[in-house]
């Protein structure tokens, strides 16, 4: 299921059908299950940027989570250091990818204990980019 | 000992390199069939420094507790979403692929953390109990984990974040411990299942 390219828009509220010339398009999104005692949980997915201007992503949230940072790990030789990032930018025509071990979503303290479907937002300050839906990875 | 590990260390490191090079050449022709992918073993495994600490159980562990076994050992904390899950991920994966084919037991993965603050037994038992049976998982007062990570130049370091909380800044390398409790291989990472089911059998003479 996760597989399928979600379909993110900017025109949340009328009838856009699954088409990958969004102006954003997500693919691939996975929320990782919260490990047992460990209170977070990690997103990952691609975005595609098909408008003209870059696009900067610069908080995200989700009703399922307490809270939502935007992270990065990196392995410099041979030391993993993970840092919260200012912004998720996405230079116009170009896709963004978040995978393990690179810039990914930190979804921290789960709202309640069984975890199902997640809804993430995205936003660009106080602009709504696009939300999305997944099931938790079963991994 | 401590100076005799670092040489063999730094040779390892050397021979990694090489290794690296000799399979960039080999990708495509017929690779010799014992040649570990990505591991790097030590020219003679190295006694581990002695420790003491408390394992997922509450039990105080010793260097003899991992004898009897090979052993993958990892440094790692719970509170990392990302890079530790996933590295713990790929070697319970690879544990469950080699178990078809393996003669006796695969390593088991031994998780050390360096965030001692956070990771007490009891959450460690959980956490490490995600990634299959038979796993191991230490922690203790952040001395004892240094007695055993600095010979090994093994790195951690906490690392405050503005949001109140913090991080483990740490090594990625797995050590392969074999059953006399020597180090005696090490896989610097990335880490990949596939890498682990083809250099296992071969590093701990299954073939
Ligand atoms: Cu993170």
């Amino acid at each position: 299921m996760r597989s399928l390219p979600l379909l993110l828009s900017l025109c949340l509220l009328s009838a856009c059908g699954p088409a990958d010339d969004s102006p954003l398009v997500v693919y691939g999104l996975e929320v990782t299950p919260p490990r047992p005692g460990m209170n977070m949980s990690a997103g990952y997915f691609e975005i595609h940027n098909n408008t003209g201007d870059a696009v900067r992503i610069t908080r995200a949230e989700s009703p399922q989570f307490e809270a939502v940072e935007l992270h990065e790990t990196t392995t410099v030789d041979g030391v993993s250091r993970m840092r919260p990032v200012d912004a998720l930018v996405i230079a116009p025509g170009t896709t963004l990818k978040l995978e393990r071990g690179g810039k990914h979503l930190m979804l921290m303290r789960p709202v309640e204990a069984s975890l199902e479907t997640v809804e993430l937002r995205l936003y660009s300050g106080d602009t709504l980019l696009l939300s999305v839906n997944t099931q938790v990875a079963s991994d | 000992m401590n100076r005799t590990l670092l040489i063999a260390i730094l040779i390892a490191a050397l021979a990694a390199g090489t290794l690296l090079a000799l399979n960039g050449d080999r990708s495509g022709g017929t690779a010799m069939a014992a040649a570990p992918r990505v591991a790097t073993v030590l020219p003679e495994p190295q006694t581990l420094p002695e420790f003491s600490l408390t394992d997922h159980t509450g039990a105080e562990r010793d260097r003899s507790f991992l004898e009897g076994q090979w052993n993958l050992v990892f440094f790692g904390f719970t509170h990392c979403p990302d890079i530790c899950p996933t590295t713990l991920a790929t070697l319970s994966s690879a544990r469950k692929e080699l178990a078809e084919s393996y003669a006796g037991t695969p390593p088991r993965i031994v998780l050390v953390s360096v965030d001692p603050e956070r990771d007490t037994p009891e959450k460690l038992a959980e956490y490490i109990n995600y990634f299959g049976e038979g796993n191991l998982a230490l922690t203790g007062p952040e001395a004892s984990i240094r007695e055993l990570t600095e010979p090994l130049f093994v790195y951690f370091n906490r690392v405050p974040l503005e949001n109140g909380s913090y991080t483990v800044d740490h090594s990625s390398v797995v050590l392969l411990v074999d059953p006399e409790g020597r180090f005696h291989a090490l896989f610097s990472g990335p880490h990949n299942a596939a890498d682990y089911v083809h250099d296992l059998p071969i590093v701990t003479s299954q073939t």
